[in-house]
């Protein structure tokens, strides 16, 4: 799963009061608008953004194509998910309007103005150590490594692990069910294997995402952390910030993140944001995948980026001393070989199904080894070798049968022509998942809309 | 009146979803909600990890698997 994805449906979990205080803030309007929303969603927000009055549904109707419907009908519904867009009534007829603090941070956010230090406070004076961009680099790539070691050398492999690793991270790691303690030892799981896999900004999100719903227990105000982490995507690389200004919560939580790597903390009232922290809400954030991450590292081999060969019989050779790609690819292949700069091995249907038993997918391993092909290998149109890529899709279908998703059927309409326009919402929404005309019902993977739908069709009709 | 029923929809093969109804009737029809058409149905979403769990052995005795070629 995508990193923005991941922040939106935990967003779209908080309750309705939470955004009111969130939004009070322009970073946060402005991380909001530019990480979480479709390019159609952002259109309509910078229309109505200086609009006084509500705008009528069919008013904006006007200004898209009607081939672009359903993309409006999805921005409309992310908008209004994440309460940026309220819905009123206006003389009998839908309309919408901006929230007014999401409106006025973003117009505060864009134009400037305001007293508020939501975008940080840069320190005046110059520290007592220079710290440049590169030590940031290495500082965050160092602690950010020291977590992944601990996680893999928790696979049993008995490799890495050894950097000690902070113990609140510890306790954050078992609580997102990354790894669970067993007789005094971390043991790794699925939702392990899986953070493995993904570039280290998903990774980032999702180790926040599980910070933010453990605030209760550690006593901190969720909306005061989440604000921070927003403002601090927009804060300046090689830049160094005040903490005087921050609440005492914020300041805890600064505390944490200096052991994740995510800031670096010169003095106790300095900070500076690491690559994790500036990312964290641009859509740079690929830049730092786990390889280029770990190769620039003084022990591991070859400063180039890619490192593994795959042939077309399945032999994998990869070039890399590092224990922790070793132990990645340990994960979904059968390792036979290893030498000072080069391990081998091959792909094979035990270790591809061991890898989805984990609940790694197919897609993970197929954009894991492209992501990490060897410079010869991405010579070629298709980097690796087709039959290999279907070969290791087909063997995850073998695995698994059927195909399964959450949600609800909708049924017992009154005609055919009711059923077929509400599954044509449900189809412009994009949670149609399944339709039987025949049956006149249809399976759709998210409700709250489609109460909306539903409510608003009662209305039209009552008067009429 | 409109009625959403909560569950998760199952698709598959034909095939498959014949065991899968197999299985519902050995279990007193405990998992299926409605059964949709030849590829589709609808199960209890909390009795989904069971009704996989019972499918693989299932087909663990119907389906042989290819001897594994481990030649390095």
């Amino acid at each position: 799963m995508s990193a923005s994805v991941q922040a939106l449906e935990y967003l779209e979990s908080l309750p309705g009061m939470v955004f009111t205080r969130l939004y009070q803030q322009p970073s946060t309007a402005l991380a909001v608008f530019r990480r979480m929303l479709p390019h159609s969603a952002k259109t309509i927000v910078m229309a109505m953004l200086y609009m006084t009055s509500p705008i009528r549904d069919a008013d904006l109707l006007c200004w898209i194509r009607p081939e672009a419907k359903p993309e409006k009908e999805q921005a409309i519904s992310i908008l209004e998910r994440l309460h940026i867009l309220k819905v009123s009534d206006l003389q009998g007829a839908r309309a919408y309007r901006l929230a007014t603090n999401f409106g006025q941070s973003l117009q505060q956010a864009l134009t400037g103005g305001g007293t508020k230090a939501s975008f940080g406070v840069p320190c005046g004076t110059p520290g007592s150590r220079t710290v440049d961009v590169q030590f940031l680099d290495t500082f965050a790539r160092g602690r950010w490594e020291a977590i992944l070691y601990y996680m893999v050398g928790s696979a049993g492999a008995g490799l890495g692990g050894d950097t000690p690793i902070a113990n609140g991270t510890k306790q954050l790691l078992e609580e997102g069910n990354f790894v669970a303690m067993k007789g005094g030892y971390p043991v790794i799981s699925q939702e392990g294997f899986t953070f493995l896999l993904q570039d280290v900004n998903s990774q980032v999100w999702r180790l926040m995402i599980v910070y933010l719903e453990g605030t209760d227990e550690r006593h901190m105000d969720h909306v005061d952390v989440l604000s921070f982490l927003f403002t601090l995507g927009s804060l300046e690389l090689g830049q160094d910030y005040r903490t005087q200004n921050l609440t005492a919560t914020q300041r805890t939580f600064l505390d944490d993140l200096a052991d994740l790597g995510i800031v670096y903390m010169s003095e106790p009232n300095r900070f500076y944001p690491t690559r994790l922290a500036t990312t964290l809400t641009s859509d740079a954030g690929a830049l730092l995948s786990s390889s280029s991450f770990g190769s620039n590292m003084p022990s591991h081999s070859p400063a180039s980026k890619g490192y593994i060969i795959v042939e077309t019989n399945y032999r994998l050779y990869a070039y890399t001393a590092s224990v922790l790609q070793i132990a990645i690819l340990n994960l979904f292949s059968n390792l036979s070989r290893r030498f000072p700069n080069l391990v081998s091995g091959k792909l094979t249907k035990q270790s591809i199904q061991r890898a989805i038993s984990y609940g790694i997918t197919a897609e993970q391993i197929i954009s894991y080894l492209t992501a990490h092909a060897h410079p010869q290998m991405q010579k070629s149109k298709q980097i690796l070798p087709p039959t290999v890529v279907d070969q290791i899709r087909l063997w995850q279908i073998e695995g698994d049968r059927m195909s399964s998703t959450n949600g609800f059927i909708m049924k017992d309409f009154r005609d055919f022509a009711e059923y077929e326009d509400a599954m044509k919402y449900a189809d412009a929404l994009g949670v149609l998942v399944w339709k039987s005309a025949a049956k006149r019902c249809f399976f759709v993977s998210k409700l709250e809309q489609m109460q909306t739908y539903f409510s608003n069709k009662k209305q039209e009709q009552r008067p009429g | 009146m409109v009625k959403a029923v909560k569950g998760a929809l199952v698709e598959c093969d034909a095939s498959i979803k014949a065991i899968i109804v197999k299985i519902d009737k050995q279990r007193r029809n405990e998992i299926i909600i409605e059964d949709l058409d030849d590829e589709t149905v609808l199960v209890k979403t909390d009795k989904l990890e069971e009704l996989k769990r019972f499918l693989k052995e299932e087909l663990k005795d119907t389906v042989r698997e290819a001897e594994e070629s481990g030649s390095e």
